[in-house]
């Protein structure tokens, strides 16, 4: 192989490298203004029928945003709720969210903001009937919140997320404890 | 063997410019200049549109050719345009007599009676217009509030502004509007 042959390809492998690395950055920012709320997978999470299991979810704020809290301290801010659409037989308890920050942002004069910022968790909680027939169950739902950063707020956005429920006929199975995984942006 | 170094070099140096590049643009998308794209650029005229006030009338922006426009997309839920909503008040107060007209247009999803409840605590003493998604995508999306675009007496934008800034700057965007475009005959 002549020189000119190994430039000649070298040439072409820096041209195709270099393609791929603008496909994959334009991919992997053009991502990023897109969802301010991230949530992680859940983990399938053993439940035991006619008992409650908590199931924990696992959000995260973008940098340099906040979210109002599920109890923001003005009645026009728009909380942060959880909704989910169990199936049949599958019965949602009480919705745990966590107490937000106050915070003072340059546009509130003195008015404390209480808000969710960078990684937060809530937990809901699953009762399965007694009557229900064991196996994996899914259940749907979405985050609704809305966003503003130190200058500007955002429309409330909604992210969807889904989880499996192992229903169990009697003990021994214990709710596994969530990971903090990789967060998928909606 | 060098040429083959120099090759690996320039791609490296390529990469690394592209991710510095992509993020710097991500940082810019996210600080909300990229959310303007798509909105009327300063010195293009500002797309017309027709939309119901609080009061039930229909007001077209074209009814206040003549006059320098503040236009002033705002929701219920958003805390910073309850901070520039009040300067707004003053500067219709203030301006009002040389041409100024502030225009409100609320682009939240509560209803019609929430939003004149608001506007009526902070004291607005502008026309407070029902946004529509059609008239916020003529406008760029409107994606983060407060958003502000200023109007000549011509109708052409002479300033847009993402986010809560100070009074000065809505002050001097507001004198840009009233010395720029000619006087022409006031609202119909």
């Amino acid at each position: 192989m002549s020189h000119w042959q190994v430039d000649k390809n070298c040439w072409k492998l820096a041209v195709t490298v270099c393609w791929l690395a603008s496909v994959v950055a334009a991919e992997q920012f053009s991502k990023l203004p897109q969802g301010l709320v991230s949530v992680a997978p859940t983990p399938t999470t053993g439940v035991i029928r006619g008992r409650v299991s908590r199931v924990e979810l696992h959000f995260r704020v973008a940098s340099g945003f906040h979210i109002n809290s599920h109890t923001p301290n003005s009645k026009v801010l728009i909380p942060t709720t959880l909704k989910l659409d169990p199936p049949t037989d599958i019965a949602m308890g009480q919705v745990r969210y966590p107490k937000g920050t106050d915070i003072s942002v340059p546009f509130a004069k003195g008015e404390k903001l209480n808000v969710y910022s960078g990684d937060f968790e809530i937990v809901a909680a699953v009762r399965p009937l007694r009557t229900v027939v064991p196996g994996e169950y899914q259940i749907r739902g979405a985050l609704r919140y809305q966003a503003c950063d130190n200058r500007a707020c955002y429309p409330p956005k909604q992210v969807p997320l889904q989880f499996l429920v192992r229903v169990n006929k009697k003990t021994s199975v214990g709710v596994r404890k969530n990971r903090q995984s990789p967060h998928v942006h909606h | 063997m060098r040429r083959n170094i120099s090759v690996i070099i320039i791609v490296v140096a390529a990469i690394a410019m592209m991710l510095i590049v992509g993020k710097h643009l991500a940082r810019e998308s996210r600080r909300g200049s990229d959310a303007l794209s798509g909105a009327p650029a300063v010195g293009a005229a500002a797309p017309a549109f027709e939309l119901t006030a609080l009061d039930g009338k229909n007001m077209r922006l074209q009814d206040f050719r003549g006059k320098a426009v503040l236009l002033n997309f705002w929701a219920t839920w958003c805390e910073p345009c309850k901070i520039e909503m009040p300067w707004f008040v003053e500067l219709q107060k203030e301006y009002g007599p040389q041409g100024l007209q502030v225009i409100g247009v609320a682009m939240d999803d509560s209803g019609k009676s929430q939003i004149e409840k608001f506007a009526q605590q902070i004291g607005v003493n502008y026309p407070v217009l029902l946004g529509t998604e059609s008239v916020g995508e003529a406008y760029g999306g409107v994606e983060g509030l407060p958003t502000t675009f200023y109007l000549d007496r011509e109708g052409k934008v002479v300033a847009r502004v993402i986010g809560l800034t100070g009074r000065d700057e809505i002050e001097n965007n507001v004198k840009k509007g009233l010395n720029q475009g000619h006087v022409a005959q006031g609202p119909k």
